[in-house]
């Protein structure tokens, strides 16, 4: 059991949620209007003046041979629009119940 | 969830609201009337008062002071004139504009209530009466014959009179310069006195046997007969066979002593069109009616009226006022389409995408639909004001949609898609787009709350632009990003016709960018000189404002002229006729430009509603011109007018004259008049001041016309005196003798003769050969109780005396009034060499000379709308600095105002331009137009600065990234103006020193803004900077951080 912490602009949301139920990912955590600026060059996302976009966060505890699927799906989407910003976390899980 | 989402997620929603808002508007525009102005409550009220036997004086100190004294309290009042003439006071009321005029009336009919108790026994109960703009004809035809001319009249009342009066809205119809029929007894003195018969005796003849008499009913056999005597007459030549006396036994007939004539009134106005004798019809309307529906009404019912009358009378129109309309209202749709075209063009040439383009030009149409609902709802028209309204918002209601789509493509970009793009990027500008919306509604608002003269005006247009303006934000908030979403596609790779139309202009507009952003790269690192210079460019731009002169309003070009031509009182219309037609065939062989030209003369019967409205007289002419349309011809009304008044200044027979463009009256079009008001007292005092200011203004100062003094001459008249004493030697009294001499001269009316259902008078009066002279009226017989006959130059005498002229009154003084029409200089220069001539006359301490008239108007308007300009300044900047929550930012963008005003100033030097009420509302507007630049410069630097840029980098980046935006916006504005600025349709003088004031002022301001503003905000950005820092190490100095940490 892994989970998977998704960080992404909400313009991708949609897409998002889609990706998610290709895979037939049913459970997830959705946080919305999350802020926070990449690493290297990724944009602040404020919802400010300056920096008006937003983020959303997606938590979701998939099935470890799941992990790479979902990785290269999300990762496939950064890619077309580099711009806007899209990460993906994956943690252990010690336990669920 | 924000509107923008909603409207995204439900398109056929917000699809189906706007289409209904469009079929709503459609609906409301197919049902609009078409007029020239919005309604107009007009503003002023005359209470007249008649005081038989009283003179001008007598009828001063007891009616019209009394009257004056309390009516000054009316509330609302503006001005309060009054004319006092022999046996009738008027006093007319000049109210505020746009108050209701029943309430008036009423606060008036109160007010006259308590002074009556105060006014002469003998003088009768005041009237009130209303003015209005209903009295001005819709439509004046003239009816030419030949054959026909003996029956015009009644030809004319039973078959177009009385057929337009049937048409809905037609107040009335009346035929002036047709002599009505009319059966004259024409006595000869000199038998009647061998009979002793006196024109009393006759008239009561004559009514005795002209009856029919019912004489009861009777019963005969079964059936009951009525009886009656049919005793009128039933030709008019039976009257020659009424006894009416008798002498030595014989019977004496009336054709003894008299001649009976079936002729026409006497002394009765006649009408000439193109030199052919005819009368003319006059349509006016009902209070409240549409010009243009009675106007098209009328046109149609012509052709079939044509049918009825006889071959040789034949109907033209003299002047349709719809005409005028109708062809300014044209002229204004076609302005707006081709703004509408122009804003595409400029929308397309920037955007270079289709489908964007078409999602912003979308919002036009829908915005404009929209304010067509609110004119229905309200009752308003297709109008000047509303047309114009609609032209002046089409440049300004694609800037919101503009700065979405603008946005919301960059998200796409970036790799949005299109729907959360539309979203997310409405979003991010929505505040913007508010506040740059909120600053255009604190320009146009406050229009809508402007009283007087220019409310009237400026209401239609405050409330259509700020309905536009709302319902574009609406609009770019719903309508765009839900179409942006579902049309909007991310274009890489465009096709090779785009590249090949496109590729040009996209190089071009790159290239204005790096240009642009070198510049301001430049002028922020040379703040002071760039500084010097544009404060140089400032002062020497307004070095012109000496040349640009000032007027009230722009006078337009109608193609009508009315001219009426007063010859020495006294002279016969036979005179008078030669010359009105000697004259206007020479103006018309020498007039190309002239299409018709008629005229009236002679005295308008009483009949006559519209004649007795004139002046009239014997020694009077009344022409109407009208000129072919304005785009077939190179005279302009004025030059006309202008070469009429020099015909007519060189007749030595003409007395004075009045040339003048008859639209409108009061207030549109026309040129400015001037009045210089000379109060006081004394008669003879303000007499010589008047005739010396007249003679000064015709030889000192050019480009004054047509001046005149309002006193008239004393007009010189015979008048009897009867000696009481000779009087009543013979038992008779003034009463008596002066009905006897009116009997005689002016003639009794003795009956009615009855044809065809039809009445007309029989008067009896002396011939005409023995009225001629002050012998004949000398000679008149006066019969007393006793039957004895004296002869009235035993009673009495006549002589040649001058009556007093009327009495006017301004303000409760005695005024004189000296007018001059402006042509070929301006309202400031005139009225400063006017000052000068009267300071050169020497005028007693009790006498004031004032100079009023259109000046006055102007000043006042030009007050108003000066402290209107400072209350939108105040307004605008309260909505920038609540937009950036600074009072420092609005202060730079207000920079911009000033250049505006340069940009005026050229632009009115080189078109020759006045300064007016029109520019001066373009000016007013131009506050909310040009700051909106500055706002979305600032706005941008700002972001920049928050992203972390330094100062200089922000500005510059700033400048380049939004230099497209702004140049678009303004170039919709400027191209939307253009075709109000060149338009020459008629009615177009109106609106073009606004449209150009916009122009001049947006093109010069926004060239300004885009240096001035970076100089300008790097400069307090630095000052803030410094403070910032300064206050900061006094905060973190380390004995207040001692403090701090206690």
């Amino acid at each position: 059991m892994k989970a998977v912490f998704i960080h992404f602009d909400q313009a991708h949301k949609d897409d998002v949620i889609r990706i998610l139920d290709k895979y037939m990912v049913h459970g997830f955590t959705l946080w919305d209007n999350t802020q926070g600026r990449g690493t290297r060059n990724g944009e602040p996302h404020y919802g400010s003046h300056a920096w008006p976009s937003l983020n959303n966060s997606i938590m979701t505890v998939v099935e470890n041979d799941m992990v790479s699927k979902l990785k290269t799906a999300l990762k496939e989407l950064d890619e077309i629009s580099p711009m806007l910003g899209l990460r993906v976390f994956v943690l252990n899980v010690e336990d669920v119940y | 969830m924000k509107i923008y989402e909603s409207a995204v997620r439900k398109p056929i929603m917000t699809a189906l609201v706007f289409v209904g808002v469009i079929i709503l508007g459609l609906f409301s525009l197919r049902n609009l009337p078409v007029d020239l102005m919005p309604d107009i409550d007009m503003n002023v009220l005359m209470v007249v008062t008649t005081y038989q036997g009283a003179s001008a004086a007598d009828i001063e100190t007891n009616v019209t002071r009394p009257l004056e004294n309390v009516l000054n309290t009316v509330p609302n009042l503006k001005e309060l004139t009054s004319f006092s003439r022999e046996n009738r006071s008027i006093v007319m009321l000049h109210f505020e504009f746009g108050k209701d005029l029943d309430e008036l009336t009423n606060d008036v009919r109160d007010k006259l209530n308590l002074v009556q108790a105060m006014l002469p026994d003998a003088a009768e109960d005041p009237v009130i009466m209303k003015f209005s703009a209903d009295m001005i004809p819709v439509i004046m035809l003239s009816a030419t014959a030949d054959k026909s001319i003996p029956a015009l009249y009644r030809i004319l009342d039973d078959n177009v009179a009385n057929r337009l009066a049937r048409i809905e809205g037609v107040g009335a119809a009346s035929i002036a310069g047709a002599p009505q029929r009319e059966i004259h007894v024409y006595v000869d003195p000199i038998k009647m006195e061998a009979h002793r018969l006196t024109v009393e005796v006759l008239a009561q003849k004559i009514g005795a046997e002209n009856l029919n008499v019912p004489a009861g009913s009777m019963d005969i056999g079964n059936e009951t007969f009525s009886l009656r005597v049919q005793g009128e007459f039933t030709d008019p030549n039976q009257i020659n066979n009424i006894i009416v006396g008798s002498f030595a036994g014989k019977p004496i007939y009336l054709s003894d002593v008299a001649t009976v004539v079936d002729g026409f009134e006497e002394r009765a106005q006649e009408n000439y069109t193109n030199g052919v004798q005819g009368a003319m019809i006059v349509v006016q309307k009902q209070s409240g009616a549409n010009t243009v529906e009675i106007a098209n009404e009328v046109m149609k019912a012509l052709p079939e009226i044509q049918k009825n009358l006889p071959p040789d009378v034949k109907l033209e129109v003299i002047n349709d006022t719809s005409d005028n309309i109708k062809k300014t209202i044209a002229g204004l749709e076609e302005t707006v389409l081709l703004a509408f075209l122009f804003v595409m063009i400029v929308v397309l040439f920037f955007l270079g995408r289709w489908r964007a383009s078409i999602i912003i030009i979308l919002t036009i149409p829908v915005s404009l639909i929209a304010s067509f609902i609110y004119l229905y709802a309200t009752g308003g028209s297709l109008n000047v004001i509303s047309l114009s309204s609609l032209s002046i918002a089409i440049g300004m209601v694609v800037d919101d949609a503009i700065v979405v789509l603008e946005n919301i493509t960059t998200h796409i970009e970036r790799g949005s898609r299109p729907k959360s793009a539309a979203v997310h990027a409405t979003n991010e500008v929505s505040l913007s787009i508010v506040a740059s919306t909120l600053t255009l509604i604190a320009v146009f608002f406050p229009l809508t709350l402007v009283t007087g003269f220019a409310g009237i005006l400026f209401k239609e247009l405050g409330w259509i632009v700020t309905i536009i303006m709302t319902t574009s934000l609406i609009c770019a908030m719903t309508l765009i990003p839900m179409m942006s979403a579902h049309m909007l596609r991310l274009d890489r790779n465009p096709t090779k016709l785009t590249l090949k139309i496109y590729g040009p202009i996209q190089r071009f507009l790159d290239k204005l960018d790096i240009l642009y952003a070198q510049l301001v790269n430049w002028t922020v690192r040379n703040r002071a000189k760039t500084l010097i210079l544009t404060t140089l460019f400032f002062f020497a731009s307004l070095v012109p404002m000496i040349t640009v002169g000032t007027e009230f309003f722009p006078a337009s070009d109608g193609g009508f002229i009315s001219a009426r031509v007063e010859l020495p009182i006294g002279t016969q219309m036979e005179i008078t006729k030669d010359l009105a037609m000697k004259l206007t065939n020479k103006w018309k062989e020498e007039n190309p430009e002239i299409e018709m030209i008629s005229f009236n003369v002679g005295q308008a019967s009483s009949f006559n509603i519209f004649g007795s409205l004139q002046a009239s007289g014997s020694n009077i002419f009344s022409a109407n011109i009208r000129m072919v349309e304005l785009n077939k011809r190179s005279v302009s009304v004025y030059e006309l007018i202008e070469k009429i008044q020099k015909e007519l200044d060189v007749l030595p027979e003409v007395a004075k004259y009045n040339v003048s463009t008859g639209q409108g009256g009061m207030m549109m079009g026309g040129q400015s008049q001037l009045a210089i008001e000379i109060y006081g007292y004394d008669f003879k005092e303000t007499d010589r001041i008047a005739r010396e200011l007249q003679t000064r203004l015709d030889n000192n100062i050019p480009g004054l016309s047509n001046t005149q003094v309002s006193r008239e001459e004393y007009v010189p008249e015979y008048q009897v005196d009867f000696d009481r004493d000779k009087l009543a030697l013979h038992g008779l009294n003034i009463a008596t003798a002066s009905i006897f001499l009116k009997n005689r001269i002016n003639g009794l009316i003795a009956s009615l003769y009855r044809e065809d259902g039809e009445e007309y008078m029989v008067r009896i009066s002396y011939d005409p050969r023995y009225r001629q002279s002050l012998a004949d009226v000398e000679n008149i017989l006066i019969y007393n109780n006793q039957g004895q006959a004296i002869r009235i130059k035993d009673v009495g005498t006549v002589v040649e005396r001058f009556t007093p002229p009327t009495i006017e009154r301004k303000d409760r003084q005695r005024v004189v009034t000296v007018s001059a029409t402006i042509s070929g200089t301006t309202m400031d220069k005139a009225v400063a060499a006017i000052q000068g001539e009267i300071d050169k006359i020497d005028i007693p301490s009790e006498i004031i000379v004032d100079i009023g008239g259109a000046y006055e108007d102007q000043q006042e308007t030009f007050a108003d709308l000066g402290l209107l300009f400072i209350i939108i300044v105040l307004l605008v900047y309260i909505v920038m600095a609540s937009q950036f929550e600074s009072l420092t930012y609005p202060f730079i963008i207000m920079f911009s105002v000033p250049f505006g005003i340069s940009g005026v100033v050229l632009i009115m030097w080189l078109t020759g331009g006045t300064l007016n009420l029109m520019s001066f509302i373009g000016l007013i507007m131009l506050v909310g137009i040009v700051v909106k630049n500055g706002i979305v410069l600032v706005d941008y630097i700002n972001l920049n600065r928050e992203r972390g840029m330094g100062i200089i980098r922000a500005v510059v980046a700033g400048g380049r990234s939004r230099l497209r935006p702004v140049l678009m916006t303004t170039a919709t504005t400027i191209f939307g103006m253009l075709p109000l600025a060149l338009s020459q349709s008629e009615g177009s003088e109106m609106w073009r020193p606004m449209a150009l004031t916009v122009i001049g002022g947006l093109t010069v301001s926004t060239i300004l803004t885009l240096l001035v503003v970076p100089v300008f905000y790097s400069l307090a950005a630095a000052i803030g900077v410094r403070r910032q820092s300064k206050k900061m190490a006094k905060k973190f100095a380390p004995e207040n951080q001692q403090a701090m940490s206690y």
